[in-house]
């Protein structure tokens, strides 16, 4: 357990829990409010409006394609440890790697959820309070946004996983980040666009996040777009194992990589 | 009695680049042995491999009888400086402090001690990323010495300290090893480190070149300086 308190310790001393929780809020209360205030049916081309249960359905959705964040948060956690040398003094204290390895992805996989939670939350608190402001109902019973708040959290601990995987398998900042947001924002979305590669769609971590929350409005509107034949999601159980699948592998890398790395 | 620190035929390459090539070195507790060598001579890579941060390709390097990972509590047993830059520049001293002694099972009162010991009592709460180079080197020693150890492995603990941390650092060096303890100590600043060592390992390319006491050295070849030029001198090894 010291290897734990101290991962935690480290999470508080850099700022890191603090950061974290400010930037989930900004992502998962700020967008959602900004959005469900500006409304929904004045996108280009026009949503349902969150009165309607499809229009809540996409506004908590589009908070999803900022499922990034947390991915960078734990790459930039790890890369840290390289880009400041504290790794060797982690191992100097802590000498059997796989426990304090074992410690940071337990501390970070709690930091995720925490991170879902918080986005989750107020992102559901936003919609209150632009249904309030605007003077609309909310197009769905409170009790039936409680799964969709959930898959949040899981989505996001498993892509805090996803970048600490990253991190740890490259090391450079620089290049970690480089990889996650060109990954995210780029790669994914280029793949839905080749005709026959956007099949395999589903099984990416985008993919399966958007069969996990069922929100297929980005294979839609590339569809639409593209006259392509938009990728058949999977279920949202299949998509919640392809996203663990990820997080685990990510989970190995994370321990199995440094093990034996020399740290000259 | 195990000695406090005992290498045997210990090789590693880094590719086609031999770092250490059958180095046995042996330190004992109660003397500071001053482990010097020309750049790249492989003093770091050593130490590194002393305390499980490098992989040695053959031979034994144990602390106290054991190998450093299987020690049952490494941070209380040796203390070690290897990098000053070490440290989250976002953290503050305490923080950073605590980070470690709640990794190494240390009771949190050893923070303010330590901090105490080095004399950063006064920038404990600033920012690292604040920090003069003599700062940073002060609380590396901290972190050294939060588990309490008998041993310390230092790299280059005098680089940055003013003369006042360096005459600091000397009596502190001296009083630890009185006190029965173990000090490895590398440096190049060879007229200092002479005020402060019993006994010298000397390292060239990665082999040991000459090992015993100070004055059975200095006394062949005063200064200390002298006998270190003459000793690396870049002839073909034998």
């Amino acid at each position: 357990m010291n290897a734990v308190y101290g991962e935690v310790a480290r999470l508080s001393g850099t700022g890191v829990a603090l950061r974290s929780t400010l930037v989930a809020l900004a992502c998962g209360g700020g967008l959602t409010l900004l959005l469900a205030l500006t409304g929904p049916q004045n996108a280009q081309p026009p949503m349902p409006d969150i009165d309607t249960p499809e229009g809540v359905g996409f506004v908590l959705g589009i908070g999803t394609v900022l499922l990034f964040v947390p991915a960078l948060i734990g790459t930039i956690a790890i890369t840290n440890e390289y880009r400041h040398r504290t790794i060797g003094t982690t191992f100097l204290v802590v000498p059997r790697r796989g426990r304090v390895l074992t410690a940071k992805l337990a501390v970070y996989t709690a930091l995720g959820i925490v991170y879902g939670m918080v986005a989750s939350l107020s992102a559901f608190l936003a919609l209150i309070v632009a249904t309030w402001m605007r003077g609309v109902p909310l197009g769905v019973n409170v009790v039936n946004l409680v799964p969709a708040l959930i898959q949040l959290s899981l989505a996001a601990a498993a892509y805090m996983l996803l970048g600490v995987g990253i991190g740890a398998l490259v090391r450079s900042p620089f290049v970690a980040i480089g990889v996650v947001l060109g990954y995210f924002l780029f790669v994914e979305y280029v793949l839905m666009m080749v005709p026959g590669v956007n099949a395999i769609y589903p099984f990416l971590p985008g993919g399966a996040t958007a069969s996990l929350t069922s929100f297929d409005f980005l294979t839609g509107a590339i569809a639409s777009q593209t006259a392509l034949t938009p990728a058949t999601m999977v279920s949202p159980v299949l998509g919640a194992a392809i996203l663990v699948a990820y997080a685990v592998i990510a989970a190995i890398l994370a321990i199995f990589v440094p093990l034996r790395r020399d740290l000259r | 009695m195990n000695a406090a620190i005992e290498v045997e035929a210990l090789s590693k390459r880094f590719g086609a680049v031999v770092a250490l090539e059958d180095v046995t070195l042996k330190v004992e507790y109660g003397r500071v042995v001053g482990f010097l060598g020309p750049n790249g001579a492989g003093k770091s890579t050593l130490m590194r491999a002393l305390l499980g941060l490098v992989r040695s390709d053959s031979g034994e390097a144990h602390i106290a009888g054991l190998p450093y990972a299987h020690l049952p509590a490494p941070a209380k047993t040796v203390g070690a400086v290897l990098d000053i830059a070490s440290a989250h520049p976002r953290m503050t001293a305490r923080a950073h402090l605590h980070t470690y002694a709640a990794l190494g099972g240390m009771d949190r009162s050893r923070v303010d001690t330590v901090l105490s010991l080095v004399g950063a009592q006064s920038y404990a709460d600033r920012r690292i990323g604040t920090f003069s180079t003599g700062m940073r080197q002060r609380l590396a020693l901290a972190t050294a010495m939060l588990g309490d150890p008998d041993i310390l492995v230092l790299d280059e603990p005098s680089n940055g300290l003013d003369p006042s941390g360096i005459a600091w650092l000397r009596t502190f060096l001296r009083e630890f090893a009185d006190a029965d303890g173990a000090v490895l100590l590398s440096s190049h600043v060879l007229n200092e480190v002479e005020h402060t060592i019993d006994d010298v390992i000397l390292i060239d390319r990665g082999r040991t070149v000459w090992a015993g006491a100070l004055e059975r050295l200095v006394a062949q070849d005063a200064p200390l300086e002298e006998a270190f030029l003459r000793l690396t001198q870049k002839e073909p090894l034998l």
